[in-house]
């Protein structure tokens, strides 16, 4: 099973990208579920999600080495269990840490007979809100970038080519490992290409990461 | 040196005497109700006093611990605040319904009785398991401070947003947690225990800088008072923060709690190891406790566990030997040990056993 985390803080277009996701890798024959963090959100799209026969669960906000990590992972096995989904798509809380949310997705492979693999982690930035972002909620901002294979300049569409060129410059700064790109969730700029990624691509497990001090690693260097 | 009690053990280690070993707790608390009647349901376990309590004693019988700490889960006070909670059958509860949708809502908080609800059942279980356990072990209460409180039943992305954009409602919220935690300071302190434990998990660089810190939670107010109180009440102060990385200079140098409980981070760069909290002195005048992986308790084997812990105790030892600081640390879990069904009992006894073989130190 693949597990594919959506990141980004709250208002930086997530839900209406998972959305575009979803329907889009269904098309594409994928079997498909959802684990969302505020499943009030999803509801909106509930009869979305009844048409297409997905399975919307919540994932909580909080200490994701104690409190999230036993709901999420038995998420994924009774998903595993009832569903067998190909492919997760998760969208988490923006104080989630994507590396603890792909432990904590690893150690469902207790709970059911199945190996995990991660799609590349990808963060939403919201290039319209970029000051303000920065100002208020920095270091979250940063946790979520300094931790993606991808980052999309989202909400493109509307923003200034100022704010686009400052957001990209700031994601370069954070992760200079991770790849820019652009999207706009609205229109479905950047769908396709997420969708690629999800579908070809493999993110590394949180063991060998430790196993081999990625993070560590990229910042020494 | 003879075999220590477990209080004599811990006492030592506070206040650097002689100690005959590191003393230790993995953090096994919803686990334990697993060796109530056969094995009981989380609800079970978090709405019954009795079973709370009972979940604790069994586990001192069954592992001998040096510690007894009555954590049940993050979202007591936010459940009693009016937010929705999910309790599934073998999960942790968690908040699933945050109650503020605007900023108004920051404004319609009120202290809600805590004779009633969760807060009721945490401090009337606390109350039945010091009764048992406070002649054997350390005891301590385990309580939310304030930000947490908030951030729990609001929302932690909407509060951290609104600091910025709305502080003034996010106060006059956060003043109503702290009198609510004040109320649950008093009632703790009548229960017997020895400490308390606050979990100030949002004392983060990954989410917080020293300034909006020490504007929300820091010393000055909110946390500053409450620690005051704790001590005042007649409770050691404790503190646990799982955080990547804990605002080390101000909840250990600044607030001085008695012990503090921390968790690593491997992959993230600057999260301290035991090796390097201890080098950087923030050992010498407290007693810091960490840092095995959770998730070992699940997915590692006894001898995996066993040789972490190991690892732990001679990183740990010689460290302290550097500083002159004999046994001041506990091997314990970076943060709780998953309260889950297919935690593995013999990783928490592995544990146990493996600091008394390698946590001797030598005088």
């Amino acid at each position: 099973m693949k597990v594919s985390q959506i990141a980004g803080f709250l208002g930086s277009g997530k839900t209406t990208a998972v959305m575009k996701i979803v329907d889009e890798l269904m098309k594409r024959g994928h079997r498909m579920a959802i684990v969302v963090n505020d499943v009030g959100e999803i509801n909106v799209d509930a009869k979305f999600i009844e048409s297409h026969g997905l399975k919307a669960k919540e994932i909580a906000g909080g200490c994701i080495c104690c409190q999230i990590a036993g709901t999420f992972s038995e998420t994924l096995a009774k998903l595993h269990d009832s569903f067998d989904p190909e492919i997760v798509i998760v969208e988490p809380s923006g104080v989630a840490i994507p590396w603890g949310l792909k432990r904590a997705a690893e150690y469902s492979e207790a709970k059911a007979d199945m190996i995990i693999e991660h799609a590349p982690v990808i963060t939403l930035v919201d290039a319209t809100r970029i000051d303000l972002l920065v100002k208020a909620v920095k270091r979250l901002v940063e946790t979520q970038i300094r931790e993606a294979d991808v980052c999309f300049v989202n909400k493109v569409d509307t923003a200034s080519a100022a704010d686009i060129t400052k957001t990209e410059k700031l994601i370069k700064e954070i992760n200079p490992r991770a790849e820019i790109s652009h999207m706009s969730s609205e229109t479905g700029l950047g769908i396709m290409y997420a969708c690629d990624l999800i579908e070809t691509r493999i993110s590394p497990r949180y063991d060998e990461a430790v196993e081999e001090e990625l993070l560590r690693k990229q910042y020494k260097g | 040196m003879a075999e220590m009690s477990h209080i004599e053990r811990v006492m030592a280690a506070i206040t650097n005497a002689k100690g005959d070993r590191l003393s230790t707790y993995p953090i096994a608390c919803g686990v334990n109700r697993n060796l109530v009647n056969g094995g009981i349901t989380y609800r079970d376990w978090a709405h019954n006093s009795k079973l709370f309590a009972q979940a604790f004693i069994e586990g001192q019988k069954a592992y001998g611990f040096d510690y007894a700490i009555g954590l049940m889960d993050l979202s007591v006070m936010a459940g009693d605040l009016g937010a929705g909670v999910r309790m599934d059958e073998q999960n942790t509860p968690f908040v699933d319904k945050p109650v503020v949708k605007s900023v108004e809502d920051y404004e319609k908080f009120k202290v809600p009785d805590i004779k009633k609800g969760r807060s009721g059942v945490i401090l009337e279980g606390t109350k039945l398991f010091c009764d048992v356990l406070k002649t054997q072990v350390i005891t301590a209460g385990f309580l939310e401070g304030p930000l947490l409180a908030l951030t729990q039943v609001a929302g932690a992305e909407r509060v951290f947003m609104d600091m910025f954009t709305n502080p003034s409602a996010v106060h006059k919220a956060l003043a109503v947690m702290t009198a609510y935690d004040v109320e649950m300071v008093k009632g703790f302190a009548k229960t017997g225990c020895a400490g308390l434990c606050w979990d100030y998990l949002w004392g983060n660089y990954s989410c917080l800088g020293d300034k909006e810190y020490d504007e929300f939670e820091g010393q000055k107010k909110y946390a500053g008072d409450l620690n005051e109180l704790t001590t005042k009440e007649g409770m050691a102060f404790c503190i646990h923060n799982c955080a990547d990385l804990p605002h080390l200079d101000t909840q250990i140098k600044a607030f001085k709690p008695v012990i503090y409980s921390m968790a690593y981070y491997p992959l993230i760069p600057g999260s301290p190891s035991a090796k390097e909290t201890i080098e950087q002195g923030y050992a010498d005048n407290c007693l810091v406790g960490g840092q095995i992986d959770p998730q070992l308790f699940i997915r590692g084997s006894v001898e995996k566990i066993t040789q972490v812990t190991k690892d732990l105790c001679h990183e740990v030892k010689t460290a302290l030997c550097k500083r002159g600081l004999g046994s001041r640390y506990i091997i314990a879990s970076g943060c709780e040990v998953p309260p889950d069904v297919h935690t593995k009992k013999e990783n928490i006894k592995a544990v146990v056993d493996a600091t008394k073989k390698y946590g001797v130190v030598d005088w």
